[in-house]
């Protein structure tokens, strides 16, 4: 036989449809959303790294100047280093060859005519001819008639011979030494005579394409810059939202995400190289999933930048120059990152050598590794998640512990029930079930239907944020083990243990105990003694008193309420703050990043702008500690570090007399993040390389924008085995003119820094103010719960006090007071805990993901915070008013024993 | 010769400590038979509720010691206490106690599902008379409804020992005696042995065994050579 007291449970769901129905939609909400974004996040993951194989994504990709023959390709294909110098020394001896041929030949004939005129004149002389006109005929002459002769015995001569090989050999020798001269410098510049070197096979594509203005409004003027490759590419494909590849020469294919940006849609026409094409295909490249234009760019500009497909004839008719991009893929797939730079490091040494034995130039190199536009969405959405997971699961453990009280009250009501039964024979163990039994089903009904929801609903909404910010592809719903442990597991798991110990500890009192509804557990020998009040003061303290624990519940919730708040109101203050703000988070108004110190020619790369200062700068990685909430778990990556070289007394960069090789300021934002402090050791390694570099913290230096350490540019070039006049970029309060713009980087001014908000901003729409109002929603809900809690606790003695006679404003004033004061009091002080765990929140939150975002919460914004909590409250109270009124005066009358 | 199912003897209890110790059981002794209805009748503070619920297990007395068919409660932990009331006993209230959101029926199967020899639900609705009320909620019954549902509660379960702390306390005299009436049935009908504990001095008349209880202690333990239906009581 079932236990028959099962069957309360659908009716007490239906007997207080409206509190449940308010817990479930907060529970299906918060599950919903969470079990969305996990659905969201795995799918599009699975979808990204499923393109990899279907879509062909390319390892890495090279440019070259001029198109490679097949024997080149099939050569930079093998992965082999050439060998540079012996083709060099060949090619050089070849030339010397000739050109010392050429040297001797003029030398002897020049040497066989002197030797012919001597001789002529030396006659002339013997007889007794002086005139010089005569001499020079005479000299013609035999010019004319012994020159031959005279040659052809002077080559013959032993002489001769020997001065030729003289001539060659210190030919050849000249050549060695140029060819070995340029050698060292290009060998020590990449590294080609490192013994470290696997051959690195590769299978090459080609990859054409041309950069074209594009003009999606038609007016004349160019909006964008369109990279164009053709439909018939067997690497890096797309794959198509709407349309598809473009069939005839008019038609275009264009990223989805920059049409949605420009406007425009299937069937539109846009100009591109000044011609009109239809847009046929709206299109995802699985190699640009973020439309970054050069991979140094800071941000992606999916305003400004587009990527296309037109047909192989329809490419042709264009004008501008080809970029002779080549795509390869590794016959044997890397595992692992260092592996990865390992079999990078050894193709770029494959291929600048095979470029420079071809006599071809190596325009760009990018591995895929380190291809913003293709690794920069998939990290980013990795990152995501965990501070909702977190405010999920304080949310959960507000309503268990909503669950916990409103059960001890269940049990304290029915406690002679409790006492009968236990003393029929019901063991405490069943009892415990049964009293289980609602907080759990209800949660399973919430994940079930939150899971449902986000499966469907949610993980639309998620994907659209996705969809708002990165080119990504069309994705299939995949099952999500994380949103299943994150939203039912956990959750089931929190609303179980809490709703236990609540029940367990309540359900130790014996049967008896509960017969006689003895169920205080510290018994009060004497009455709290109260101030001398009036007399309806001292019953609402009594109330006061009596509801603590319920108080307390009440307190705990609000304080949930107010972190609430504070994420709805902070999230967006914090955006706009970092705008404002932007130029405090770059050292100078511009800061060029260059290719190298030098250019082409070796000459160093230098600037008369007035102030502009140089400084180095490196990469390296921090670990985060991944078994610490606080220090980066679930982040799923270590922390990307620039280290400066600063020049000494700089403009820029202020730093003290105590850094050295081994001692660093750190930016205050690394500080922050990382709950640092100045005397700390600090431990960073390289990504791609088994090395580690360990560094004092000596002091700290005011910069937000980025997590950096500074030291000096001399103490940066000896730590990092650089050149001691190495640098890498230059500071300046004036935009640079005098430096070439291939010698550049990227340059980066506040500006950029502007863009990252604006595209944060944009990504996230309209997005921020729907999740306010959404959490302002469900803090009143929150609010009605635990207040409705408190009513219904004092059921009892409302109906006996109406029963006594008090009029239904006394009874508000007696039950409702004590609770407006505890909220009014209790939303100030909670704002300030809120604010404090949501900094808190925020912290764990920023620590998912690289770079640093300070929380920021405008004064107004703290107000409204308090100001709508109180607000929600007053439209409770209410609502509790009402409740009181309804109470029927038998309440206490059938009850009374 | 009949066979002896409670034995009590010099059962002590007190309450509180020092100057507010307050002796409520001081030496108890007397034996139940099988099937016997008892009466324990004493007037308010005479310790026949503090004896009843140490006899269902849901107290412990300070000294002497209760067997049940030789077994000494003082011996079972708990667990074992929790089966002995699972297995042997059921329990009648003065308040009734019945679940507030579950009907006449299942009030009812709530004792049922306790035992494992339950007696047939619908028959004990029938025998209590509350076959028209049998899907009515509590609040939705009279007093003497709600003690009929209460006993059925108790006697579903098919008890070795039915324990009645002033069933009739709470209720009105006929419904009173129809209560009685009902408690006289299952004693007849089901063999229960009946512990009843009532300050009513007329229930007296309707027992096999009727033990006095004065401040604490036996002052009459007598068995009746002629007992009075519930029908024929008066008071």
């Amino acid at each position: 036989m079932k236990n028959p007291l099962i069957k309360r449970v659908p009716r007490e769901l239906i007997r207080d449809w409206h509190k449940y129905l308010v817990i479930i939609i907060f529970m299906v909400l918060m599950i919903g959303v969470i079990s969305g974004m996990y659905v969201g996040h795995d799918s599009m993951l699975a979808q990204i790294n499923a393109g990899v194989e279907e879509l062909v994504l390319e390892d890495g990709s090279f440019e070259i100047t001029r198109k490679a023959s097949d024997k080149m390709l099939e050569d930079i294909a093998a992965g082999e280093k050439a060998d540079v110098r012996s083709f060099f020394i060949e090619k050089g001896i070849k030339e010397a060859d000739k050109e010392v041929a050429a040297a001797v030949d003029e030398k002897l004939r020049e040497e066989v005519n002197a030797a012919i005129e001597e001789a002529v004149r030396t006659q002339c002389d013997a007889y007794g001819i002086s005139d010089e006109k005569t001499i020079r005929e005479q000299i013609d002459q035999a010019i004319e008639a012994g020159f031959e002769d005279a040659l052809k015995e002077a080559k013959g001569s032993e002489e001769y011979r020997k001065a030729v090989d003289e001539a060659y050999e210190e030919a050849h020798e000249e050549v060695v030494r140029a060819v070995d001269e340029k050698w060292d410098e290009i060998s020590k510049r990449y590294d080609l005579d490192s013994e470290v070197f696997s051959p690195a096979a590769v299978k090459i594509y080609e990859h054409f394409y041309r950069n074209e203005a594009e003009d999606f409004d038609n007016d004349g003027k160019q909006d964008a810059t369109v990279r164009i490759f053709k439909t018939d590419s067997q690497i890096d494909k797309a794959v198509f939202f709407e349309g598809g590849a473009p069939v005839a020469d008019d038609e275009i294919a264009i990223d989805r995400m920059h049409a949605q940006n420009a406007g425009v849609g299937m069937g539109d026409r846009i100009t591109v190289a000044g011609k009109s094409f239809k847009i046929a295909g709206l299109l995802s490249y699985v190699n640009y999933l973020t439309l970054h234009e050069k991979n140094t760019d800071l941000m992606f500009d999916a305003f400004g930048f587009d990527v296309a497909m037109l047909t192989p004839s329809a490419f042709d008719r264009l004008d501008s120059r080809i970029h002779y991009n080549y795509a390869y893929k590794y016959c044997t797939a890397p595992e692992g990152k260092t592996e990865q730079a390992d079999l990078a490091d050894s193709f770029l040494k494959a291929l600048i050598t095979q470029t420079l034995v071809y006599e071809n130039e190596l325009e760009d190199y990018l591995p895929g590794y380190l291809s913003q536009a293709r690794n920069f969405a998939p990290s980013d959405i990795e990152g995501d998640s965990t501070t909702t997971s977190i405010l999920c699961y304080i949310l959960i453990g507000v309503i268990a512990f909503i669950f916990g009280i409103t059960i001890s009250n269940t049990i304290e009501k029915e406690a002679s029930v409790i006492g009968t039964l236990r003393a029929s024979g019901y063991t405490k163990a069943e009892l415990i079930r049964h009293f289980m039994s609602m907080p759990l089903i209800v949660t399973i009904l919430g994940a079930v239907i939150g899971n449902i929801l986000g499966y469907t609903l949610f993980k639309t909404v998620a994907l659209d944020l996705y969809y708002q910010s990165y080119s990504l592809p069309p994705c299939h719903i995949v099952w999500s083990k994380t949103a299943l442990i994150k939203t039912t597991v956990i959750p089931f798991i929190l609303m179980l243990v809490i709703n236990l110990t609540v029940i367990v500890s309540k359900m130790q009192i014996s049967p008896l105990r509960f017969l006689r509804h003895d169920l205080a557990k510290n018994k009060r020998t004497k009455a709290r003694r109260l101030p001398a009040w009036s007399f309806l003061g001292r019953f609402r303290l009594r109330i006061l008193f009596q509801n603590m624990p319920n108080y307390l519940v009440l307190i705990f919730g609000v304080v949930f309420i107010e972190l609430m708040l504070c994420f709805a109101f902070g999230l967006p203050d914090s955006l706009e703050h970092y705008g404002e703000n932007a130029g405090d988070m770059v050292f100078a108004e511009y800061q060029y990043m260059l290719m190298g110190s030098t250019d082409e020619d070796g000459e160093t790369i230098d600037t008369a702008v007035e102030g502009a200062e140089r400084f180095s700068a490196k990469s390296l990685m921090y670990e985060k500690n991944t078994s610490s909430m606080r220090m980066g778990m679930g982040s799923g990556g270590d922390e990307s570090v620039t280290v400066y070289g600063i020049e000494d007394n700089s403009a820029y960069v202020r730093l003290g007399n105590d850094v050295d090789e081994n001692a660093v300021y750190a930016s205050s934002a690394f500080i922050k993040k990382f709950d640092l402090a100045v005397g700390d050791v600090i431990k960073l390694h390289e990504e791609y390389e088994n090395k580690s570099y360990e560094f004092k913290i000596a002091g700290q230096t005011d910069y937000d924008g980025g997590i950096a350490v500074f030291m000096k540019n001399e103490d940066f070039n000896k730590v990092f085995e650089k050149e001691a006049d190495e640098f890498s970029g230059y500071f300046s309060h004036e935009e640079i003119t005098d430096i070439e713009e291939s010698d550049i980087a990227t340059v980066i001014t506040s500006e950029d820094i502007t863009k990252v908000t604006n595209q944060l901003i944009h990504s996230l729409g309209g997005a921020i103010n729907v999740f306010k109002y959404v959490l302002i929603v469900l803090a009143a809900a929150l609010i009605y719960l635990l207040a409705k809690i408190i009513i219904e606790r004092n059921e009892h003695s409302i109906s006996m006090v109406k029963i006594l006679g008090f009029e239904n404003k006394e009874i508000a004033s007696l039950y409702i007071l004590p609770t407006a004061i505890v909220v009014v009091i209790f939303s100030v002080l909670s704002f300030f805990a809120g604010y404090a765990l949501m900094l808190l929140v925020f912290k764990i939150f920023v620590l998912q993901m690289d770079g640093y975002f300070a929380f920021y919460m405008s004064r107004q914004s703290m107000v409204l915070s308090v100001v709508y909590l109180l607000i929600g409250y007053a439209l409770v109270s209410l609502i509790d008013l009402i409740r009181i009124r309804k109470i029927p005066l038998d309440v206490a009358l059938k009850n009374v024993e | 010769m009949n066979k002896v199912f409670l034995e009590i003897r010099d059962l002590k209890k007190s309450f509180g400590t020092g100057e507010a110790k307050q002796d409520v059981l001081r030496g108890m002794s007397f034996t139940v038979d099988e099937g016997e209805f008892c009466v324990l009748l004493g007037p308010s503070g005479s310790g026949k509720s503090t004896l009843l619920n140490i006899i269902g297990g849901i107290d412990t007395p300070d000294s002497g010691y209760i067997s049940i068919k030789g077994d000494k409660l003082e011996d079972m932990n708990e667990k074992q206490l929790t089966a002995y009331r699972r297995r042997h006993l059921g329990y009648v209230f003065q308040m009734y106690n019945l679940i507030p959101n579950l009907n006449v029926k299942e009030n009812i199967e709530v004792g049922a599902y306790l035992s494992e020899k339950p007696l047939d639900v619908e028959e004990v609705i029938t025998t209590l008379g509350l076959q028209d009320h049998k899907y009515k909620y509590p609040n939705q019954l009279s007093g003497g409804q709600q003690q009929r549902v209460s006993i059925g509660r108790a006697v579903v379960k098919n008890p070795d020992i039915l324990m009645c702390d002033e069933p009739t306390g709470a209720l009105d005299y006929k419904t009173s005696k129809e209560i009685l009436a009902l408690i006289e049935d299952c004693n007849k009908k089901f063999g229960s042995t009946i512990i009843m504990v009532t300050h009513n001095e007329a229930i007296k008349d309707m027992a096999d065994h009727v033990i006095k209880l004065r401040d604490g202690v036996v002052r009459h333990n007598d068995r009746n050579e002629k007992k009075l239906t519930a029908e024929e009581l008066e008071w």
